[in-house]
């Protein structure tokens, strides 16, 4: 069941193609998974539709020569989706996303990082970084707060951090407000997309230690 | 509150009505089935001037913003196919278009290095081989389900989906393999799919 949408404000700003990229392409993805978000934003497209499109900006001979030289074009099929519609990680294989599909096969490998956690890296050429992220049964990630924006989309089962549970398809946000620590009990573990702007800081016990090397492993 | 865009006076501006929207929508049917020129002048009068209006605002130049609207009802022509009433207007339809090329353009006008294309945020443009928000992944089910549920969907239903599921082709390229109208294609799929959720929601 999914509980945590984006924003009514994302969704138009993801509607017009003014949200960022990063952020788009975890909209796009919560939208493959949640049939009101899609609805909401069909709905938005139609209301912009209406106003970007009622005012005709006079035609010229220019038009007229555009005109005759597209219908000396042929037909053409649209874009086909790619293959790799999985994500695979000992084993195990993980049906994602559309929108995330062209990315499966464009992570750097699967890293084992500390505790029961699995991290892959997505080279999306945008600032910040995006991975990946796998917490088998009984993992954890670090206590931790957020210097910038850290966008998560919970693409596989669930796990919770101590301030809420988070079921599949759910979009989280959160930042320097929210201090969390990620665990999972669920028996398939959890698998989550996420998208960090700035480093992540750790605030507990031994895992402070990580602060000086965070941007290893998270950024 | 939503920012610079007013969502609540959906009748106040004086847009398209809804024969306008018909007479559209049957001109996209003849270019997707028959290249009909003239339903695409009909299409390109209207709605040309419009998207250039909008390139004009979003572009700020003139040069770019008639490159927009030639890229915009280029796709128009060649994929018209794509086009599917029961999900918008055509008005709607042409506006994301418009929307996912002026975002892949200022992508490479900026020299944005970012990989993301529009196709990937939104696949207006792309054939249809799963339908989006009818069998989403929190419907997901197994294989083995899956097969059992199509074996109980009538022949000519199972035929289209499985060209179009199982083999990946396009619907565009199933009406032509099995020499049926592109129009009977999309409405079997529609119910077959529409026969697959309600057998997946009996047995939950
Ligand atoms: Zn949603």
């Amino acid at each position: 069941m999914i509980n945590l949408h984006p924003t009514d404000e994302q969704l138009l700003q993801f509607a017009q193609g003014l949200a960022s990229p990063g952020l788009s392409l975890i909209i796009a993805a919560h939208m493959d998974m949640c049939g009101k978000c899609a609805a909401r934003v069909a709905q938005f497209e139609g209301r912009l539709a209406e106003q970007a499109l009622s005012h005709p900006q006079a035609a010229e001979p220019e038009l007229q020569k555009m005109l005759d030289s597209i219908m000396a074009l042929p037909a053409q099929t649209g874009v086909k989706p790619d293959c790799a519609t999985f994500l695979e990680l000992d084993g195990r294989k993980f049906a994602l996303p559309r929108s995330l599909q062209r990315y499966a096969g464009k992570i750097s490998g699967w890293s084992h990082m500390v505790g029961k956690l699995w991290q892959a890296r997505v080279d999306l050429g945008i600032e910040g970084r995006a991975d990946f992220i796998y917490m088998e049964k009984g993992g954890s990630v670090p206590e931790h707060t957020h210097k910038g924006n850290e966008l998560t989309l919970v693409l596989d089962g669930e796990f919770s951090d101590g301030l809420n549970h988070y079921d599949t398809g759910d979009f989280i946000r959160c930042d320097g407000q929210h201090t969390h620590m990620p665990h999972t009990e669920a028996d398939e573990g959890c698998l989550v997309f996420s998208l960090l702007d700035q480093p992540l800081h750790f605030t507990s016990g031994l895992a402070r230690l990580l602060n000086p090397f965070s941007h290893l492993f998270f950024k | 509150m939503l920012v610079g865009i007013q969502l609540d006076n959906r009748q106040s501006q004086g847009t398209a009505p809804i024969d306008v929207a018909d007479e559209m929508s049957l001109c996209l049917q003849e270019v997707a089935l028959q290249r009909c020129q003239a339903s695409f002048a009909r299409l390109f009068n209207y709605f040309a001037p419009r998207v250039r209006s909008y390139a004009l605002k979003q572009m700020g130049n003139e040069a770019v913003a008639m490159e927009l609207v030639q890229e915009t009802l280029t796709n128009v022509w060649q994929k018209a196919h794509l086009f599917d009433a029961e999900k918008g207007s055509p008005s709607t339809w042409i506006f994301t278009i418009a929307r996912n090329i002026r975002f892949d353009m200022l992508r490479k006008q900026q020299n944005r290095k970012e990989d993301i294309c529009a196709d990937d945020l939104w696949p207006v443009l792309c054939e249809q081989t799963a339908a989006p928000g009818e069998l989403g992944l929190d419907q997901q089910v197994t294989l083995d389900q899956v097969g059992q549920l199509f074996e109980a969907l009538p022949d000519k239903q199972r035929q289209v989906i499985e060209a179009i599921y199982v083999q990946g082709k396009s619907q565009q390229e199933v009406a032509e393999s099995l020499g049926i109208p592109l129009g009977t294609v999309k409405s079997r799929t529609r119910l077959a799919l529409q026969r697959l959720k309600e057998m997946l929601s009996e047995d939950d």
